[in-house]
């Protein structure tokens, strides 16, 4: 299968994210947060899983896109705050997203603040790939 | 029963935004159903809600010209919590376009200032006499209904007590 | 008013499809105030017909082990009014369903017209919701419920002779 351009990619994620946020199509920029500016909650997540899934043929796992497994390992969790071992365990898992803002702050329930339009196109991106 | 998801208009800018409020109580014979264990406003009729809301924009910048105002389309109505027994819902809603025939509105529920639930609505305005002219009396009818019960959610507060909504 | 908005399944194709079907009677008292004078099937307890056909669809496809509940309306879309005395069936297909969501697409139809379509996102709330409190019992899929999916089994009841 020949690998989509990156642009290809971002257009179809941002209509994705249209339909499942009602926003427009210019507030869906690379920089965008999910739960900040498009104020995506919980379940427009898994809403917009199921339509990347099926917009790109692929399957995604509940784990890959939020790190459930990682939060709620006692291990990895102090007062509701990721310790080091929890934020290297994060960062391999999604090694897409821009952690250095949320280790200044690793409070758990501000954890969707860091994925970003652009988070969701590299992921997408790799997963293609894979399956390539 | 009645069908009534607004107990009373707080706030009306005409053609503009509404607020309105919503009382839930045990009472209310459905929340036997929904559920036995665990009592809650069945999410339809927070839309519900939201719907006859927008409805009183609609029906008042249009002097109840139409005698129908119903839901054409609901987008992305997305719940984040419950409403309970003796929690109070408001609901806000701004109208976004309004035409004779049709408008629409973003709306939000919240109880105690926390939002619950939001959606985006489509509402579509008629009158019976555009399909048949011999059913023009039944537009009266109805709108006549409709203007007693909208003076009752606005302005019938019994004298002497304040304007202001409860607290949620 | 009872909170049951369809009155059995015609079809049920487990884990796919599933079609409910409603009839819509004067004696339900809710008509008489929506609107007086002009009865019509409020489109927000057709949503919740599909949310129940679909529901029961989503719950036992997992084997009614999660507590299903109405988390999002993509869409619901109405193309024409329904009046007492019409007869609608809820046409509810599974698009996705995983470890704590499903997805479902679903047709309204009054005969052979399309009167509306909806699009729903269930979610399993043990692992969506932890912020929330609820009970550690199914509360969702109560007897009630359940009934609803014995009336398939019962078809054949529906022919008893006296």
């Amino acid at each position: 299968m020949a690998t989509m351009p990156r642009e290809q990619i971002f257009e179809k994620v941002q209509q994705a994210l249209v339909e499942a946020l009602s926003v427009e199509e210019d507030e869906v920029t690379e920089e965008a947060t999910l739960t900040g500016d498009l104020q995506a909650e919980s379940i427009d997540i898994l809403d917009i899983v199921f339509r990347l899934e099926k917009s790109f043929s692929i399957k995604i796992s509940q784990e890959e896109l939020t790190p459930r497994d990682v939060l709620s390992n006692a291990d990895y969790v102090t007062d509701r705050r990721l310790n080091d071992v929890g934020l290297k365990a994060l960062r391999e898992r999604i090694p897409h997203a821009d952690w250095s803002k949320f280790e200044q702050d690793p409070d758990i329930d501000k954890i969707l603040d860091v994925f970003t339009v652009g988070t969701i196109v590299s992921f997408v991106e790799s997963k293609l790939a894979e399956s390539n | 029963m009645k069908f009534v998801l607004i107990d009373r208009i707080v706030e009306l800018e005409p053609g503009q935004r509404v607020v309105g409020c919503k009382a839930l109580s045990l009472a209310e014979e459905y929340l036997a159903d929904h559920f036995p264990a665990f009592p809650v406003l069945p999410g339809v009729l927070l839309m519900e809600a939201m719907v006859q809301a927008s409805a009183w924009v609609v029906r008042q910048h249009l002097d109840f010209a139409p005698s129908l105002v119903v839901l054409k389309e609901a987008r992305n109505i997305t719940y984040k919590s419950f409403l309970a027994p003796g929690q109070l819902l408001t609901v806000e809603s701004e109208c976004k376009s309004l035409e004779p025939g049709e408008s629409s509105f973003v709306a939000h529920g919240l109880v105690g200032g926390k939002e619950i639930v939001k959606s985006r609505l489509t509402l579509r305005h008629l009158s019976l006499a555009d399909q048949d002219p011999e059913l023009a009396d039944l537009d009266e009818r109805l709108r006549n209904e409709q203007r007693k019960l909208f003076k009752l959610l606005w302005q019938g507060r019994p004298s002497g007590v304040a304007a202001d909504a409860p607290v949620g | 008013m009872r909170w049951i908005w369809f009155d059995r399944f015609e079809e049920f194709v487990p884990g796919e499809r599933a079609v409910g079907i409603k009839n819509v009677s004067l004696a339900e008292d809710h008509l008489h105030d929506h609107f007086p004078g002009f009865p019509i099937q409020p489109a927000s307890l057709m949503i919740e017909g599909m949310a129940q056909t679909a529901g029961i669809l989503v719950g036992h496809a997992r084997g009614f082990k999660e507590k299903v509940i109405l988390a999002k309306v993509k869409r619901a879309t109405f193309h024409q009014l329904v009046r007492p005395g019409q007869q609608i069936r809820f046409v509810a297909n599974i698009e996705s369903i995983g470890e704590s969501a499903a997805t479902t697409h679903g047709e309204i139809r009054c005969g052979d017209d399309l009167v509306g379509e909806v699009d729903l996102v269930f979610s399993h709330i043990d692992q969506n919701m932890s912020g929330l409190e609820f009970p550690e019992e199914n509360f969702v899929f109560t007897e009630e419920f359940m009934a609803l999916l014995d009336t398939y089994r019962q078809k054949s009841t529906e022919r008893v002779k006296l």
